[in-house]
């Protein structure tokens, strides 16, 4: 009988997954068959007590309480699964599996969360954001460029913050591989501890490298035999241009002007350096044995705004009022 | 006119004076390098070691010959001296990017992960 019971399943059988609820409503469907069929559903159903466990491990589809089950090939398997063996499925253990396997998909909760972080008015945000902070918490003294300068007090950098605040103007001597270069005046507005220097209302004068062979035989240059050449090749150019007497009224007279102009500027530059262990020289008698300036030639130019890269640096000397 | 993504490079910029150069995005400056050549162009990008990458640049070598160039990139140490623009106010400029930083710091901070412990 039994058999037989099974030949007529396995024709008549549909749909797999038949929970109880399912049962009864096919029951109600057809009266006739339904008898044997509810009979057999009842006899699979394990929560019924008419469970027949001898058609449940032969028919060909049993409905499962629970479909998502692990598997068990053997219950020596299941036993050790349930003593705790390795990577036994501890809640945490097969939620973390989850997640992991679930990594790469967007996951809309941490969409919404990160969407609620963003800033969409940026003065909104941060009157929200003081408003809160402040009582709790007091928010740590922003350190930044402009609030590290004035800290350098007693240290010669802490001078130059000094100019910056008096407005002091400064000579900054600039070098090159090997020596002097030129000197930039101007007022210093801002500096970093690698002396980077933000300067106004910069003159700079300045030499031309010189290459090879002269450089090595040229006696290193220092700001007075800067300012010295820069007299020389000016006088150089005005007695050039004195020479030729036909139009050049208004240019020699523009060229004195300038000499006029370094003079003060080289007097204060001579009366400077006479205090240190360099030489006095007389002008003069420099200006007749000096050949023509024709290479390293000496340039001034003025920039209103300049950055200078503190690598570049010699010396910073401050001019005095 | 970006921020940079690391934070390492954005505490450098923002303790020294590169954080003026990098208020210079945009602006057509002259960059006068160690060996006496100078680049004339508009600054695409400063970064906090002094990079600077410069586009449409006229670029006079050290010998005085002139050539044009779309794309140039400076290696920090090479730089001599940055011309700052005549309209541009230097503190100004210096407050502006560091208040961008510090938009950029707080972003995360205030609800979720913190960019540094702030305790001592």
């Amino acid at each position: 009988m039994e058999e037989d019971e099974r030949e007529s399943e396995s024709e008549r059988r549909s749909a797999p997954s038949q929970t109880s609820d399912q049962q009864t409503t096919t029951e109600t469907s057809r009266q006739k068959l339904e008898t044997d069929e509810d009979d057999i559903e009842t006899k699979l159903d394990i929560s019924s007590d008419r469970f027949d466990p001898l058609l449940a491990l032969y028919s060909p589809q049993v409905p499962l309480p629970y479909p998502n089950i692990k598997c068990f090939n053997n219950i020596a398997e299941y036993e050790s699964f349930m003593k705790g063996g390795r990577g036994r499925a501890k809640p945490e253990n097969v939620e973390k599996r989850l997640r992991k396997a679930q990594k790469g998909k967007a996951d809309p909760e941490r969409i919404e969360r990160l969407k609620r972080l963003m800033v969409n008015n940026p003065v909104e945000e941060e009157g929200e954001g003081s408003g809160v902070k402040r009582p709790p918490r007091q928010r740590k003294a922003a350190k930044n460029v402009l609030t590290r300068m004035p800290l350098h007090t007693g240290s010669p950098l802490g001078e130059l913050n000094r100019c910056v605040q008096e407005k002091i103007r400064v000579k900054v001597h600039i070098r090159t591989f090997k020596g002097l270069r030129g000197v930039c005046s101007g007022f210093v507005v801002a500096f970093d501890k690698f002396w980077n220097l933000a300067m106004v209302d910069v003159d700079e004068t300045y030499r031309e490298p010189l290459l090879g062979q002269a450089l090595y035989h040229e006696k290193a240059l220092t700001v007075t035999r800067l300012f010295e050449k820069l007299k020389v090749q000016e006088t150089v150019a005005l007695s050039a241009v004195e020479n030729q007497k036909s139009e050049l009224h208004s240019s020699s007279s523009h060229l004195t002007h300038q000499t006029r102009r370094t003079d003060p500027k080289h007097t204060q530059e001579r009366s400077e350096h006479s205090e240190k262990d360099k030489t006095t020289l007389k002008v003069t008698q420099k200006i007749a044995t000096k050949p023509k300036v024709e290479y390293g030639r000496v340039h001034t130019r003025h920039v209103n705004q300049l950055f200078i890269r503190g690598e570049n640096i010699l010396l910073v000397n401050i001019q005095q009022e | 006119m970006d921020v940079s993504h690391s934070i390492r490079e954005r505490t450098i910029a923002e303790n020294s004076l590169v954080i003026l150069l990098q208020g210079l995005h945009g602006q057509v400056t002259t960059v006068d390098l160690r060996d006496e050549s100078t680049a004339r162009g508009s600054v695409i990008n400063v970064d906090a070691f002094m990079n600077i990458r410069l586009e449409k640049v006229l670029y006079r070598d050290r010998r005085g010959r002139v050539s044009s160039m779309d794309d140039l990139f400076i290696t920090g140490r090479n730089v001599r001296y940055v011309h700052i623009p005549d309209s541009m106010n230097i503190i100004e400029t210096i407050e502006t990017q560091l208040a961008k930083i510090h938009r950029v710091r707080n972003f995360g901070a205030s609800g979720g992960r913190k960019e540094y412990s702030k305790k001592k």
